[in-house]
């Protein structure tokens, strides 16, 4: 993974010296050990600020919506994982930009780690973090740990089937080969194995440390309404306090908008600072896509996503 | 889809219902409105999803 | 609440099942009194934040209608 960085400069400095692009966003390391932020760097002497590691947990296409609302800016070249390119080709779909404005730098993904599971295993502050292709090197002033990342993948890179970008104007590395699931909503089966009560009190024990901050809506790319429901207030759709129904009514609502278009990149669940898994709502939604609809989002640039359009073999046995 | 994930959080399916009648099919109005209170009589007050002040 | 005493919040279309509701009504026909009819100009003005709302006020059940 390391190995792409160079080039994904190299790829960057030109596209910016060239004028080809206007900017460029990727990640940089955060003010902390294990942790990245989003920058958009113009200038090509800025290049060595842009990293590449196994904590770029967040989704470099929600920076591309919220950046080019207005139209007149020029080409932005964003560095893209196998799921920051499908969120930027369901931006294309669903014409929040178009093709022509981005560059996609196409970054072949081995996963992200959980950094939740990793300060597990830590009684005080991470002071360090090193990583050489699967070994991560973690610190404390207490001690330090080696880890094999493979151990301490997020779930959602465990059961990722698109670790390469599939659109893309030029690649940072050698494609990486895909993994094969034999059963890859097994957590969403586990669920609904449960009876009704039960399934219940689950949805109501995961969201129950709430805050309601809205970070998973903001680190979503695919919320980028002007005005988010909750924020609606006439009618005012669902409480704004931490009761009970009203934060499953959220994170109910949060996770239906995003029905047929989400691309399980994490980024919502790494950005929770109360550690839900709210991957538990949309991951549903992404099995049901797939099963009824045979769909996946943000593969291909011609395809409408299936709540979009209608089609004669939709299944409708839902209806009477 | 709302149905399935509604129900994977664990709300009966028998409480949302969809259904499909043109304007001259007041026959199947009669029989859909029968059904779907029954099924719903069958379950009961629903408790899920419903505000505090309400229960 | 008893349990004869449900409430079916119905979103009925404007054109279709509303007229059916209507000549049901006209025709003297006998349905259960449990529905509360919401008519919407067309089904596709229906959306999901008022099928959760209907619950959250206490609906024992939704039904949409086209």
């Amino acid at each position: 993974m390391d190995t792409c960085i160079e080039k994904i400069r190299a790829i960057g400095a030109d596209l910016l010296a060239e004028g080809t692009v206007e900017k460029v966003i990727g990640f940089a390391n955060g003010s902390i050990p294990m942790a990245t932020r989003p920058v958009a760097l113009t200038s090509e002497k800025d290049m060595d600020k842009l990293v590449f590691n196994s904590v770029c947990g967040l989704n470099l296409a929600n920076y591309v919506s919220k950046n080019s609302l207005s139209k007149k800016e020029g080409k932005i070249a964003v560095v893209a994982k196998g799921c920051d390119a499908r969120n930027l080709v369901t931006h294309i779909v669903e014409n929040q930009i178009s093709r022509d404005q981005i560059y996609i730098i196409g970054v072949p993904c081995t996963g992200m780690v959980d950094k939740r599971k990793i300060a597990a295993l830590f009684e005080d502050e991470i002071t360090g973090f090193e990583e050489d292709n699967d070994t991560l090197t973690v610190s404390s002033p207490s001690k330090t740990e080696t880890v094999k990342k493979s151990d301490v993948l997020r779930h959602n890179c465990r059961v990722c089937t698109h670790r390469n970008p599939p659109v893309y104007d030029v690649m940072a590395g050698e494609p990486v080969e895909e993994q094969t699931l034999d059963q890859p909503y097994e957590d969403v089966d586990q669920i609904a194995a449960m009876d009704p009560d039960a399934r219940w009190a689950y949805f109501e024990k995961l969201t129950e440390n709430c805050i309601r901050c809205y970070a998973c809506r903001n680190a979503c790319p695919l919320c980028y309404c002007p005005t988010c429901f909750v924020d609606e207030s006439g009618p005012q759709w669902v409480g704004k306090g931490q009761n009970e129904t009203d934060v499953t009514t959220f994170h109910f609502l949060r996770a239906f908008h995003c029905a047929g278009r989400c691309t399980d990149c994490g980024a919502c669940v790494e950005a929770c600072p109360m550690g839900i898994n709210v991957r538990d709502f949309t991951r549903k939604l992404n099995k049901d896509a797939l099963e009824l609809f045979g769909w996946e989002a943000g593969l291909d640039l011609d395809k409408r996503p299936p709540l979009d359009v209608y089609s004669p073999n939709d299944p409708n046995d839902f209806i009477k | 889809m709302m149905g399935n994930l509604l129900e994977q959080m664990g709300v009966d399916r028998d409480r949302i219902h969809f259904s499909w009648i043109s304007s001259a099919e007041a026959t199947k109005f009669v029989d859909v409105v029968k059904e779907i209170s029954d099924k719903v009589r069958a379950l009961g007050p629903n408790k899920k999803f419903v505000k505090d002040y309400i229960k | 609440m008893t349990e004869k005493n449900i409430k079916i919040v119905s979103f009925l279309c404007n054109w279709c099942s509303y007229g059916a509701a209507d000549l049901a009504g006209v025709s003297r026909m006998e349905y259960p009194a449990d529905i509360r009819v919401i008519r919407i100009p067309c089904s596709g003005r229906m959306s999901p934040k008022f099928i959760l709302s209907a619950l959250r006020e206490g609906a024992d059940a939704v039904w949409v209608s086209g």
